[in-house]
């Protein structure tokens, strides 16, 4: 009993955050509710008794990739959108609600069928759970594995060729006023001359 | 004892927030999250299953999703700051330079 | 399978989140039965020490920030892989060293060409 009530409070709050995030129109509030749908998440997953995958939940989604969304909001200057809705957004609520029933009425009598694996709740207990995925991690998905790391890799070369262009340049960080202009300008020039903005 | 439709419930109606997110929404940043609770949603039945098939084997894949979650909010981001660069703005509308 | 579904040792972190909740709704109440309130404009400003604020609290970050939270993520994502090799090591033997260390291998030429294409300079 307990365990559905905590259930339904870890799925309900998920659901809520997600629904924020997908509607709020400050960009912040967005992703704040992303994080609180996630915790959440790694909620359900302690529930289902996967205690490695709600840790990594917790580290890598909200510690890691909610930050760097953070951050580059933080490069936008976010602010309140006015017109914030897409002008199909009737048709694709409509079109939601419909995909959302269809896929209730395929899902919801979903079932198991045939014998269990051996691995039952009870037996992930008594291994620990990060064994067990660890053992097969690492002699089942061995080729998977190894094309995640090209993966990551692949990503990384991305994002710096992509967003790194002009990572060496000596400039000021964008949007900053910067003064140092005023030690190069010849003697004779009294007045101030307008505020230079830097970067972009 | 949870049935193992009540997860399917909860990770179903995230999945299609998700993709409502990305119809109705301008915001880039706003699609990428879409994208992410989409992911989200995928991860979460795949634990279920997983849990309650006996098997690992879900949950050896949702990190692999995890994995490739970070790998494109990485590329996903980069490729926004570029569009920010050139257009300074975040409306997905407006990125229309390849069409005729 | 009813009664271990609810994993039993997670009862600290359930009394030690409603601790920290109220200790929060605690002093914020008792800080809004107990203070006098005078509201008046520049008590309302955002405190910067005495000057007034000229510029929004949320200014925009340089650009740099992004590359260094981006090879975070993506090392986060190794350290992931990383902890359930260490925990089954002892049964994956050399066979998981090599694997391991193939993973590592594909993962520091990304880091060499971070580092020679100066993504970790600060200047």
């Amino acid at each position: 009993m307990a365990a559905q009530l905590l259930f339904f409070y870890f799925g309900g709050v998920t659901i809520a955050g997600a629904i924020v995030a997908v509607t709020s129109r400050n960009i912040v509030y967005s992703a704040l509710s992303l994080l609180v749908a996630f915790i959440h998440i790694a909620g359900i997953y302690v529930l289902l008794n996967a205690e490695f995958i709600a840790a990594v939940q917790i580290l890598v989604y909200a510690g890691a990739i909610l930050v760097l969304y953070l951050f580059v909001l933080m490069l936008f200057n976010p602010s309140e959108e006015k017109l914030y809705l897409h002008k199909q957004a009737k048709v694709g609520i409509f079109l939601g609600v419909v995909v959302l029933f269809m896929m209730l009425f395929a899902g919801y009598k979903t079932e198991i069928i045939g014998k269990g694996g051996p691995l039952t709740a009870q037996a992930v207990k008594e291994m620990g759970h990060t064994r067990v995925i660890g053992n097969a991690l690492f002699t089942d998905y061995l080729f998977p594995f190894e094309v995640a790391s090209l993966i990551l890799l692949v990503a990384m070369f991305g994002a710096i060729v992509l967003a790194g262009r002009g990572v060496h340049r000596k400039k000021g960080p964008a949007g900053r006023i910067d003064l140092s202009y005023r030690d190069k300008l010849p003697k004779k020039s009294s007045e101030t001359p307008e505020e230079v903005i830097v970067g972009r | 004892m949870i049935p193992l439709s009540y997860y399917i419930v909860v990770s179903t109606t995230m999945f299609v927030v998700g993709l409502v997110g990305i119809l109705i929404r301008k915001n880039f940043l706003i699609i990428l999250f879409s994208i992410e609770l989409m992911l989200n949603a995928a991860n979460i039945n795949l634990v279920a299953f997983s849990h309650y098939s006996g098997k690992v084997d879900g949950q050896v894949m949702s990190i692999f999703i995890i994995a490739v979650a970070a790998a494109e909010a990485a590329i996903g981001l980069a490729i926004i700051i570029i569009l920010f660069r050139g257009k300074a703005t975040t409306n997905v509308d407006e990125m229309d330079l390849m069409k005729w | 399978m009813s009664a271990v579904n609810l994993p039993s040792n997670y009862l600290p972190i359930l009394v030690f989140f409603f601790i920290a909740l109220a200790f929060g709704v605690v002093t914020i109440l008792m800080g809004y039965l107990v203070r006098p309130k005078r509201p008046y404009l520049e008590k309302l400003h955002a405190y910067e020490s005495g000057i007034l604020p000229d510029t929004d609290a949320r200014m925009q970050f340089p650009f740099r920030y992004y590359l260094i939270a981006m090879l975070f993520v993506l090392f986060d994502i190794e350290m992931v892989f990383l902890y359930p090799w260490a925990v089954s090591f002892n049964k994956l033997g050399l066979f998981g060293l090599i694997e391991m260390v193939l993973f590592l291998l594909i993962l520091f030429v990304g880091y060499f060409y971070a580092w020679r294409k100066g993504a970790l300079e600060w200047d």
